[in-house]
């Protein structure tokens, strides 16, 4: 799984969970809050208030989901909505009189606690707790002060305290608990993505490194192995050798560099080696070069490189590009090439003429 | 040019901003055993030089950077008043060759040797469809959709007559005569010479051509480019 993808999934099981809450607390409000609310109408001592309340937790409701949903939200947002939410726990536990605490009347100290949750998802866990206890404790000082804390109501107390409470916390931890799991394991997926591909792209440099390692000693390794046998340095063809082993090192130099035109880049560098020599090289270059693959380049080279190191005193180096082919030339004083064609894409020609060696190679482009 | 008159050297004027370059024709010309230009004035702006002798001269060498300003616009103007311009510059970019082509002139790069130098020198005095390899390497490149249609066998003396620069190379190579070889290259620049604006030099060149058997007198004002 790529890193971007693996970031996907865990924001889409992030969504899922905070759909999830807010859809329980809907279900909640309008399938036990509402229905309490107007069976209890006659109960309560204003029954006005806990409609108003009722409302006020449906429009929290609403602008809790939106922020949760639409991005990351502002937490001091976040924490003026659930002090609001204790408000309407305040609001139905004043409009209910004190016999009817325990009753369906006082539908809030259950339910705002899924609110909670939901207002509260982003803010650390212990804000969700300190609301939970504050929600708690008023119900405890409501039934303190219609001076209900007799056994049995303070054991009623504790049942409704308990049911609401660990369904609502445990909802919120577990969830939490999954996303940071996703998180974690898209960081982890992600990871292991960047790991494969530098391993891949090391491979890779490393068989590209291998492989201009063979072609530095097929090569040098004649040329070195001549000199190191006795071969006189003073010698023309040693001589020649050696220059064209030092151009197709300089152009294995200037392959890996990244230049928008690297034929002309790799041909500067084998006419450089015959400049340094001694001999006039002028370069002309027309038309709009493409990129053949390197194989193709150093096919396209090899002869020239050759009728450069055995440029005498000039030669002059032509490149003549089309979106797809490329014709390059070589006229010079040298002696014959022993060169052929290393690509059956590239076609390759010699003509002398006196004391003049003249070769071109051909690539069209398919 | 009226033929005859290849009988006395050829006159010169250069106009450059650089004296190196102006010495360095110069010693070209000077240097040519059978004398057959001869350098009447320089300077470093085309006024100055018109001003005096150099308005008579029959070719005017310009360097196409004066000072620091491009004077490509003025190769036209000049050309229309019926000078034969040779332009020698450093700037071969196809572009601007393929300009002064249009424009009538004769273009030949500073790193171009004296023998090319002279060799245009001689052929804009004689309105001879000469072609130098830079100007060969411009046409080659040309993709333009008003560029001319050119044979196989033109395109083929173009390119190796850019490659090597010596015509009895390129004669060689292909396995014709060097008057062949002379032939292919000037025709492309005859047809060169048949699109754009029509000035003094195109219609010498093509009346030369004529003369020359290269084209035929009904083949000019026929042309049609590949555009069309």
């Amino acid at each position: 799984m790529s890193a971007d993808a693996a970031v996907t999934v865990a924001q889409r099981y992030a969504r899922g969970a905070v759909v999830a809450a807010v859809v329980i607390a809907a279900c909640w409000h309008l399938g036990f809050d509402l229905p309490s609310l107007v069976s209890q109408w006659t109960v309560y001592r204003w029954p006005v208030l806990a409609a108003v309340a009722w409302t006020v937790y449906t429009v929290i409701g609403l602008v809790g989901a939106m922020m949760l949903l639409r991005g990351p939200g502002s937490a001091a947002l976040a924490r003026v909505l659930a002090v609001c939410t204790l408000l309407v726990a305040i609001a139905v536990l004043v409009s209910t009189p004190g016999a009817a605490t325990h009753s369906p009347a006082n539908w809030a100290t259950g339910s705002v606690g899924w609110l909670l949750v939901l207002t509260l998802w982003r803010c650390r866990p212990r804000e969700l707790l300190a609301t939970q206890a504050v929600n708690a404790l008023l119900m405890l000082a409501a039934m303190a002060a219609e001076s209900a804390l007799d056994r049995m109501s303070f054991a009623r107390y504790l049942m409704v305290i308990f049911g609401a409470v660990t369904l609502q916390l445990g909802y919120s931890i577990s969830t939490h608990s999954f996303d940071a799991a996703a998180r974690w394991a898209a960081a982890n997926s992600a990871a292991r993505a960047s790991a494969m591909a530098l391993q891949a792209a090391t491979e890779a440099a490393a068989l590209t490194r291998a492989e201009r390692y063979r072609a530095v000693r097929r090569d040098s390794v004649a040329v070195l192995s001549d000199l190191a046998d006795g071969a006189d340095p003073a010698d023309s063809a040693v001589r020649r050798s050696a220059s064209a082993s030092a151009a197709r090192l300089r152009r294995l130099m200037a392959e890996t560099d990244d230049v928008p035109a690297p034929l002309l880049h790799e041909m500067r560098a084998c006419a450089d080696i015959a400049e340094r020599r001694g001999a006039l090289v002028s370069l002309s270059v027309i038309g709009v070069l493409p990129v053949p693959p390197v194989a193709v380049r150093r096919a396209l080279t090899d002869p020239a490189v050759e009728a450069l190191s055995g440029a005498r005193t000039a030669a002059r180096l032509t490149v003549v590009g089309t979106d797809c082919s490329v014709i390059v030339s070589v006229v010079a004083d040298s002696p014959d090439v022993v060169a052929a064609s290393s690509h059956p894409d590239v076609l390759f020609t010699t003509h002398r003429e006196g004391g003049r060696l003249w070769i071109e190679t051909r690539w069209h482009g398919r | 040019m009226d033929r005859d008159a290849l009988a006395r050297p050829v006159t010169v004027a250069i106009i450059d901003d650089h004296p190196v370059a102006i010495e360095g024709v110069r010693s070209w010309i000077d240097r040519d055993p059978r004398q057959r230009a001869t350098l009447i004035a320089s300077g470093p702006s085309v006024q100055a030089v018109l001003a005096g002798p150099g308005r008579d001269a029959d070719v005017l060498v310009l360097d196409l950077e004066l000072g620091d300003e491009m004077i490509i616009d003025q190769v036209g103007e000049l050309c229309g008043s019926g000078y034969r311009v040779v332009v020698y510059s450093n700037h071969d970019e196809r572009e601007i060759v393929l300009a002064v082509i249009d424009a009538g002139a004769r273009y030949v790069a500073k790193h171009e040797s004296g023998d090319h130098c002279m060799s245009v020198i001689l052929a804009a005095a004689a309105d001879e469809p000469y072609v130098t390899p830079t100007e060969a390497g411009a046409l080659l490149a040309d993709d333009r959709p008003q560029r001319p249609h050119l044979s196989e066998q033109e395109r083929t003396a173009l390119l190796l007559w850019f490659q090597s620069m010596s015509k009895a190379s390129v004669a060689s190579r292909m396995g014709i005569s060097e008057a062949t070889v002379k032939q292919y290259i000037g025709r492309v620049r005859v047809k060169y010479t048949k699109i754009g604006r029509p000035v003094p030099t195109k219609t010498a060149l093509l009346a030369r051509a004529i003369e020359d058997g290269l084209l035929r007198a009904d083949e000019v004002g026929d042309y049609r480019s590949r555009a069309v």
